[in-house]
């Protein structure tokens, strides 16, 4: 097994320069929003796009010239790319059968990779004759099929309906677990990405703002776009001598205080008042909109507890829970 | 919104039933534009059957047809994916492949007569070693005067106008999936296991229609050609296909019933065929 290394690698459609080291059984995941360059970036990897400059490395392999057959990576598209007119049991083979691997062998690979995926009953199949979820199930199972070195999944759950989508983030990350490997997976869903990786880089405009494992991005995000990026609704970015601060504390000039809508207090004396212009009941939780002193500000309660629409109430937000940056630089201080 | 298509009918009962309905009644009759057609019954196909030049006309058909359409369809697809991208001056070589099949036939056919004159026509020029023979070391073909060179020499002139096929074939190929093809070179597949395993199957469904329209369309394809460059000739018969034995039975010798009886013949085996080659492609298609 190997791992992937990424060196200030830059490409068309906007990769800015980006380093990138994934271990060698580590599921990372590349989180970030459209055009952030996820999917670029994967390509770039694979081989189906040039790097402009800069160099990439599977394991030892400087991979950077290489053609995508040469590369040993595995893909599991969007759309999943399946052979339409082909069985799902050729079209998971495909891999091997091209690289001309003796046919009793690619039998029992086949099988195999299918067990794995739980789609061996589907192997006579055709494509157009299966669901959704199991379509992308074969499509894992050929990504498997070869034991290639890095395995790059493209968003692979964006076709799938939500109920599915939380089973199957569960089944890619147990199936990572047993088989192991370097996999890379894209995805614009933060909670996909907290659930799944071992490590989160998340991108924006063709750069990695942060790399690190969820906990870490949830709890320590080094920019601002980090920090309104994961979270939904996102957290609370205020001037740091807006309305809204911990008491007895006095941030320097041009810092921003972020704090998410769970630490926000509500009703305690002395804080300054807000009132409440919107708001989202989500089942148990509410997520009440608070407009304090100009500035928008949004908190998460307990439904039984949520107050009227226009009423007004105390803001504030405790010294530990929050997060600051710098508004020049965006960047955590 | 019914009355849109009053147009459409009227074209379809005027050009395409009635005329269908006479033919058939004329094959059954003896009819020469001068007396009133007379009921024969089935006197015009017992004539065909011993007639020598029909039998000639049908085979002459046949291999046409055997070979021109797959060699069309080869070209084309050939064309297709060679073009299909785009590239520099991949605009003017899609024009240039497809233009010949807009060109009039009869001006197309004059061309070619010019092409295969065996003397002065550039084809034999380029050919032609310095000892009288071809540089591969043969008589140089003889267009429009051996029997089976002239017949080469049909087949040689359906090949260039195979255009339409050919900008249907470059949208097919366009149509295709992208992902499927970088799924293949991630996969490592070669150029050959695309084309057979990928490009070919995708694009089966096109292909087969092209076939089955081309083979009806290759029955009218050879008129033109043996009327204006061959003449039907070498003599007696060797370029005279059903259809030119049609439009001299009937516009020559003015027997219209016997013309009629032919074109019939001409018609059941165009659907025999088209029938054999329908099941061959539905077998391929999803």
């Amino acid at each position: 097994m190997a791992g992937l290394r990424l060196e200030e690698v830059h490409a068309a459609h906007g990769i800015n320069g980006v380093d990138l080291a994934v271990g060698e059984d580590e599921l990372l995941v590349v989180l970030g929003p459209s055009g952030a360059g996820k999917t670029t970036l994967l390509r770039v990897v694979a081989g189906l796009m040039p790097a402009a400059s800069g160099s990439v490395y599977i394991g030892d392999r400087d991979v950077t010239d290489l053609r995508p057959g040469s590369r040993n990576v595995s893909m599991v598209f969007q759309s999943y790319a399946l052979f339409p007119h082909l069985t799902v049991a050729d079209n998971i083979s495909f891999g091997l059968v091209v690289k001309d691997v003796p046919r009793d062998q690619v039998r029992e690979r086949t099988v195999k990779a299918a067990t794995a995926i739980g789609c061996e009953h589907l192997l006579n199949r055709k494509p157009f004759q299966l669901s959704g979820g199991e379509r992308q199930r074969v499509a894992l199972a050929r990504a498997l099929v070869r034991e290639p070195d890095v395995f790059l999944l493209d968003e692979p759950m964006s076709n799938l309906d939500l109920e599915l989508r939380v089973e199957t983030r569960a089944e890619i990350k147990a199936l990572h677990r047993r088989v192991g490997g370097t996999m890379v997976h894209v995805t614009h869903d933060q909670t996909e990405a907290l659930v799944m990786g071992d490590r989160i880089a998340v991108m924006k405009d063709g750069l990695i703002e942060q790399l690190g494992t969820p906990e870490e991005i949830w709890n320590k995000p080094a920019t601002t776009f980090v920090a309104r990026f994961v979270g939904s609704p996102a957290m609370n970015l205020l001037p740091g001598d807006g309305p809204v601060r911990p008491p007895d504390f006095f941030p320097e000039p041009g810092w921003l205080i972020g704090f998410r809508p769970e630490a926000v207090v509500l009703g305690q004396a002395g804080d300054p008042l807000g009132s409440v212009s919107r708001i989202d009941v989500i089942g148990e939780d509410s997520y009440v909109y608070l407009s304090v002193g100009g500035q928008s500000v949004v908190a998460r309660v307990p439904t039984a507890h949520r107050p009227h629409l226009g009423a007004a109430i105390r803001v504030g937000v405790r010294r530990a829970d929050i997060h600051l940056f710098d508004a020049a630089t965006g960047r955590r201080t | 919104m019914k009355k849109l298509l009053v147009p459409y009918v009227i074209g379809l009962v005027g050009l395409v039933f009635v005329p269908f309905g006479v033919t058939i009644a004329m094959a059954f009759s003896e009819y020469d534009l001068i007396n009133p057609p007379v009921w024969i019954g089935f006197a015009n196909f017992v004539e065909l059957w011993g007639d020598g030049v029909f039998r000639t006309a049908l085979m002459n058909s046949l291999v046409f047809a055997a070979i021109a359409v797959p060699l069309r369809l080869i070209l084309a697809l050939a064309l297709a994916l060679l073009l299909h991208r785009r590239a520099f001056l991949g605009g003017t070589a899609r024009t240039t492949a497809a233009l010949p099949a807009a060109i009039p036939e009869i001006a197309y056919g004059l061309l070619w007569l010019w092409l295969f004159n065996p003397l002065y026509g550039p084809i034999n020029q380029f050919l032609g070693g310095s000892d009288g023979l071809t540089v591969f070391g043969r008589t140089p073909p003889g267009w429009l005067t051996l029997p089976n060179d002239a017949r080469a020499g049909i087949i040689i002139m359906s090949l260039f106008t195979m255009g339409e096929m050919f900008v249907i074939l470059i949208a097919a190929r366009q149509a295709l999936p992208r992902d499927a093809y970088e799924l293949a070179a991630i996969e490592d597949a070669t150029g050959w296991d695309v084309f057979r395993r990928i490009t070919l199957p995708l694009m089966a469904p096109a292909l087969g229609l092209l076939l089955v329209r081309d083979t009806i369309l290759s029955l009218q394809l050879s008129f033109t050609p043996a009327l204006v460059v061959t003449n039907g000739g070498p003599p007696p018969y060797a370029t005279t296909y059903i259809s030119l034995f049609v439009y001299r039975n009937a516009f020559e010798y003015l027997r219209y019933g016997y013309a009629a009886a032919a074109t019939v013949v001409m018609l059941l085996l165009t659907i025999a065929a088209v029938a054999v080659q329908w099941r061959l492609v539905s077998k391929m298609r999803l």
